[in-house]
C-alpha cells in the first residue's frame, strides 16, 4: 500500500514539474564578475537615447536607464502579453483606453541620489512629445510621432502619472516598453546625457573613454533588491569586424553585438568555437526599395508595381543574406514577430509567386506603361555608400536588368542619405528600417502615414491612413489583427514602400553567460539586470 | 646654425599656415556636415532643427570666419570644442597622442634594428645566397601592406593559441607585461614592412661606399672587416639611410589607421578617420595640425642629425 502511494505521489510531482514546465534541474543564479561586450563604434549621442535612432546608442545606454515598462528581459517574442513593470509598480488603462495610469514605485532613487517621482515622467514625456509647456527641447527628436495622440499628461501626486490621450490607443503601452523609451531626471539638462549618464537603471556610468569603452558598476541602491547579479559592464568598441570576431572567439567578449552577427560570420566562429551558444532571432529590421511616388517616373502606381513584382524575394534572400533573413510584408513576419502576414496571404501578394510568372507580368506592365526593348525605362538608384546597402542595390539592378530597367547605381555618403532621403531626391533608393517595437503604430506612423519625416518615398493614401487610424484605436486583438493585415496587403499593392526581407541576427555569446536572451527585436534587451556569468 | 633654424621655423610656420588653409577647405568640400550625421542616427531631418544646431555650433558662419576664428583659437592655446563629443577638443585628443607615438617610436626601433643590420650584411655578402634570402625577405616586407600582416597575426593567434593581446589598451604603470605585448605585436607588423624600406636603403647606400677609394685603403692597411664595414663604410653610407628613418617615422604619426584599426589601439590615425566620418571639424583640423608639426619637427631633426653623423655637412647662413 505504501509503495503504491509512494508510486503515486512521485507520478504526481512528475505531471506537476512536466505541466508547469519546471527544469528538472535549475541553477541559482550567481553574483559577481564583469561582462565584456563587443560594441561596434563608439556611441554617437553618448547615452542620450531620446535623441537617436540607431542601436549603437541604445545597447550601450540601457543598462544606465529604466522604463516605465519593458518587454521581459527574458522572452523572446515581444507582445503587449510580455510588458512587465519598470518604473511604474503596475498600470490601469481607464475610460475605455482614453486614460493610461501608472503607479509608480517609491523610494526609487536616481544615481546622484535625487528621488525619482512622476515630475521625471512627465517632463521626459512632454519633451519627447514636444508639449507646449515642455521643459525642455530635444536637439534631436526621431520618436515625436510615437507620442503625437498624446492629449496631456498628468502628475497628480509624486507617485502617480496619467497620460490623456486623443483617442484610444492600446499601442501607447507598447511603444513605452521599447529600448527607445526611457525616463529621464527632471534635474538633469537632457543635453548632459550626450556627455554622461544620470539614471535610476541597475547600473551606474563609470567611465566612457572615447573610442574605447564605456564602463558601468552595479548600482547598490537599485530598487529590485537582488539585482543586478553582475559587479559591472565593459561595452569594448572594436571596429574592425575581423578583430570583434577574433576578440569574442578569444574569450576577450563574453558576447556579440545585436545585429551585427550575419550567419557566415557567426558559422566560422561556431566552427572553431563550438561551445558559443548562438541565439537565432529576429532583427526587426527590414531591407526595403523606397520608390519615390513624389515624382517621375514612379508616381506611376504601375511602374512601382512593376518593379516590386519584378524582384525574387526569396533569391534575394538566399543571394544577399545567405539565407540570414524571412521574407515578410510591413510587418516582422511569423515567428518573429506578431503581426506578420501568414505564409498563404504573403504568397498571395504580388511579387511572391514563381519567379519567372512575376517577371512575365512585370514586362506586361511596363510595356502597357510604354517601356519596352526599344525604349527601356531608366532609373537611378541611389543607396549608402556601405557594403550592406550596396549589395541590395546591385541585387535589385541585376533584377530590374532582367524585366528591361536599366538602373544605375548611385552611392553616397552616409552624411548625405537622409536629407537625400528626406527631401525626396532620389527616384529608387536601397533603405534598411529598424522598429523600436513590433506594432503597427510605431511602424506605419513612423514611415507610411502621410507627411511623416521619415515617410521617404511621400507614399500618401486617404484610405490607408483611415485603416492606419482605425487598427491604433481597436480594442479587439482579433479585430486588429486582420486591419493591420489589411494595410500590409494593400501597401504592397501599391508597391508603397516594397519589402526585401527582414534581417536574423546570430547572436552569439559564451555558454557561461546566462539570463541574456535576444530578443526578436535588437532594440529593447539591453537592460542586463538579469544577467549572470557561471564563472 | 642658429639661423638656419630660424630659418626653418619660419619656413614650417608659413607650411603650418598652408596646410591649415588645406585642410579646412578640404574639409568643408567633402559632403555633409555633423548636423546631417547627427539627424542621420535619428533616420531623418528636419531642415529649421538642423538651422539651429548649425547656428549653436557656429557652422553657418561664413567659412572665413569659421577660419579666422580657429586660427586664433590656437594661437591662444584653445583647440575648440568637439562637435561629437561636447567636449574640449583637447581632453577628447590628449590620450591619443601617447598611443600613436609609442607605437610610432617602437615601431621605428623595430624597423632600424632589423633593417639595418640585415641591409649592411646584404651588402658585404653581395650576391651570395644570403644576400638573395635577405632581399627577398625584404621584398616580401615591402609588397605585405602591415595592415593585412596584422590581421594575419590576430587571425593566427586566435586559430592557433586561442589568445589574442587585450582589446582594452593597459597602461605601463598598471600591468607593464600586457601593455608590452599589445604593443609588440603591431609594431612588429608596422616594423617589418619599414624594415624592408631601410634594409634595401642600406644594402645600395652600403654597396656605393664600399666602392669607395678610402675603403679600398682601409682594407689595405689590413684594418679588420668589422672595423671597415661598422665604423668607415656604415658612417658614411648612414645619411640617405637616417633620411628615410625620418620620413617613415614622420609617415607612421598619422599613417597606423589601419593598424591601429586592427589591433584595436585608441591612436591618433583610428580617431582621425572615424572624427572625419562625423565631420568633427576642431578634431580633424587639430590632429591634421598635429601631424604636419610632428612631420616638421622630425624632418628638421633630422637635418640637425646630418651635421652630427658628418661633420663635412655644414648649414649656409
Amino acid at each position: 500500500m505504501s509503495r503504491l502511494r509512494v508510486a503515486a505521489s512521485l507520478i504526481v510531482v512528475g505531471l506537476v514539474i512536466l505541466a508547469t514546465g519546471a527544469p528538472a534541474v535549475s541553477q541559482a543564479p550567481k553574483y559577481g564578475g564583469v561582462l565584456n561586450s563587443m560594441q561596434r563604434e563608439d556611441l554617437p549621442q553618448g547615452f542620450s537615447i531620446h535623441e537617436t535612432g540607431t542601436i549603437s546608442t541604445v545597447w550601450p545606454s540601457m543598462p544606465c536607464f529604466n522604463n516605465l515598462v519593458l518587454f521581459d528581459p527574458l522572452k523572446k517574442l515581444e507582445s503587449m502579453d510580455t510588458i512587465v513593470p519598470e518604473l511604474a509598480e503596475k498600470w490601469s488603462w481607464q475610460d475605455n483606453y482614453r486614460n493610461l495610469v501608472f503607479f509608480l514605485r517609491k523610494n526609487v532613487k536616481w544615481h546622484d541620489g535625487q528621488p525619482f517621482t512622476s515630475k521625471d515622467v512627465k517632463d521626459t514625456f512632454d519633451m519627447v512629445r514636444e508639449a507646449k509647456d515642455a521643459p525642455a527641447k530635444l536637439r534631436i527628436n526621431p520618436r515625436k510621432d510615437w507620442f503625437v495622440n498624446i492629449d496631456n499628461i498628468e502628475a497628480p501626486d509624486p507617485h502617480t502619472v496619467i497620460f490623456h490621450l486623443k483617442r484610444p490607443q492600446p499601442s501607447l503601452l507598447l511603444m513605452l516598453a521599447s529600448g527607445y523609451s526611457p525616463v529621464y531626471p527632471a534635474h538633469v539638462p537632457a543635453a548632459e546625457f550626450r556627455t554622461r549618464c544620470v539614471g535610476t537603471g541597475p547600473f551606474k556610468l563609470k567611465e566612457w573613454r572615447r573610442g574605447e569603452y564605456v564602463e558601468y558598476v552595479k548600482n547598490p541602491d537599485y530598487f529590485i533588491k537582488g539585482r543586478p547579479y553582475l559587479e559591472g559592464i565593459r561595452y569594448v568598441v572594436i571596429v574592425e569586424r575581423g578583430t570583434k570576431y577574433a576578440a569574442l572567439q578569444a574569450g576577450r567578449l563574453d558576447i556579440a553585438f545585436p545585429g551585427e552577427s550575419t550567419k557566415t560570420v557567426v558559422e566560422q566562429v561556431k566552427a572553431a568555437q563550438p561551445k558559443m551558444v548562438v541565439s537565432v532571432v529576429g532583427q526587426n529590421v527590414n531591407d526595403n526599395l523606397l520608390l519615390n511616388v513624389t515624382k517621375p517616373p514612379f508616381n506611376d502606381a504601375k511602374l512601382r508595381r512593376a518593379i516590386s513584382i519584378a524582384i525574387d524575394r526569396r533569391a534575394y534572400v538566399r543571394a544577399v543574406h545567405q539565407g540570414g533573413a524571412v521574407i515578410g510584408a510591413s510587418m516582422a513576419p511569423k515567428p518573429f514577430g506578431v503581426w506578420g502576414l501568414l505564409d498563404k496571404d504573403l504568397t498571395a501578394l504580388p511579387g511572391y509567386g514563381k519567379p519567372a510568372d512575376e517577371k512575365a507580368k512585370a514586362k506586361k506592365l511596363l510595356a502597357e506603361a510604354g517601356f519596352g526593348p526599344s525604349n527601356p525605362l531608366r532609373v537611378e538608384m541611389a543607396t549608402r555608400a556601405i557594403p550592406i546597402y550596396v549589395d541590395f542595390a546591385s541585387f535589385v539592378i541585376n533584377e530590374l536588368k532582367q524585366v528591361g530597367v536599366e538602373a544605375t547605381l548611385k552611392q553616397v555618403e552616409t552624411a548625405q542619405w537622409h536629407p537625400l532621403a528626406t527631401r525626396k531626391e532620389y527616384q529608387m533608393g536601397a533603405n534598411l528600417t529598424g522598429i523600436g517595437a513590433d506594432d503597427p503604430d510605431a511602424n506605419f506612423y513612423e514611415n507610411y502615414a502621410c507627411g511623416s519625416p521619415r515617410n521617404y518615398t511621400g507614399y500618401c493614401d486617404e484610405q490607408v491612413m483611415k485603416m492606419i487610424d482605425q487598427q491604433s484605436q481597436e480594442l479587439d486583438s482579433k479585430k486588429r489583427l486582420e486591419i493591420v493585415a489589411r494595410i500590409q496587403k494593400q501597401l504592397e499593392e501599391d508597391a508603397a514602400r516594397p519589402m526585401m526581407g527582414w534581417r536574423l541576427d546570430y547572436f552569439a555569446q559564451w555558454p557561461h553567460v546566462k539570463n541574456l536572451v535576444p530578443h526578436h527585436n535588437l532594440y529593447n534587451y539591453g537592460r542586463m539586470q538579469e544577467v549572470w556569468l557561471d564563472k | 646654425m642658429r639661423t638656419y633654424i630660424t630659418h626653418r621655423l619660419a619656413v614650417a610656420v608659413l607650411t603650418l599656415v598652408g596646410m591649415s588653409v588645406v585642410i579646412f577647405l578640404l574639409l568643408r568640400l567633402a559632403p555633409g556636415n555633423i548636423v546631417d550625421i547627427l539627424f542621420s542616427t535619428g533616420g531623418y531631418v528636419s531642415e529649421s532643427d538642423k538651422a539651429a544646431i548649425m547656428k549653436e555650433l557656429g557652422i553657418d558662419r561664413p567659412l572665413w570666419v569659421q577660419y579666422v576664428d580657429w586660427l586664433r583659437d590656437i594661437l591662444t592655446g584653445n583647440l575648440g570644442k568637439s562637435y561629437r563629443y561636447d567636449l574640449p577638443a583637447w581632453q577628447v585628443i590628449k590620450p591619443l597622442i601617447p598611443v600613436t607615438v609609442e607605437l610610432a617610436i617602437l615601431s621605428t626601433i623595430i624597423a632600424v634594428l632589423l633593417g639595418v643590420p640585415t641591409g649592411v650584411i646584404s651588402a658585404v655578402r653581395q650576391d651570395t645566397t644570403l644576400d638573395y634570402l635577405l632581399r627577398i625577405v625584404s621584398l616580401a616586407g615591402l609588397s605585405m601592406p602591415s595592415f593585412w600582416l596584422g590581421m594575419v597575426i590576430i587571425l593566427a593567434l586566435v586559430a592557433w593559441l586561442g589568445w589574442i593581446p587585450p582589446v582594452i589598451l593597459v597602461s605601463p604603470t598598471e600591468n607593464f607585461k600586457i601593455h608590452a605585448v599589445q604593443f609588440l605585436l603591431p609594431a612588429l607588423a608596422v616594423g617589418y614592412r619599414s624594415s624592408a624600406l631601410i634594409m634595401r636603403i642600406t644594402r645600395s647606400s652600403v654597396l656605393e661606399v664600399l666602392r669607395e677609394d678610402y675603403i679600398r685603403t682601409a682594407w689595405a692597411k689590413g684594418q679588420k672587416g668589422r672595423v671597415v664595414v661598422w665604423r668607415h663604410a656604415l658612417r658614411n653610407a648612414i645619411l640617405p639611410v637616417v633620411t628615410v628613418i625620418g620620413i617613415e617615422f614622420a609617415f607612421l604619426i598619422g599613417g597606423l589607421v589601419v593598424t591601429e584599426t586592427v589591433f584595436n589601439l585608441p591612436g591618433v590615425a583610428r580617431f582621425l578617420v572615424q572624427a572625419i566620418l562625423w565631420r568633427d571639424y576642431p578634431i580633424v583640423q587639430n590632429l591634421v595640425m598635429f601631424i604636419a608639426i610632428v612631420v616638421i619637427l622630425s624632418n628638421l631633426f633630422v637635418d640637425m642629425l646630418y651635421s652630427w653623423l658628418d661633420p663635412r655637412v655644414r648649414y649656409g647662413d
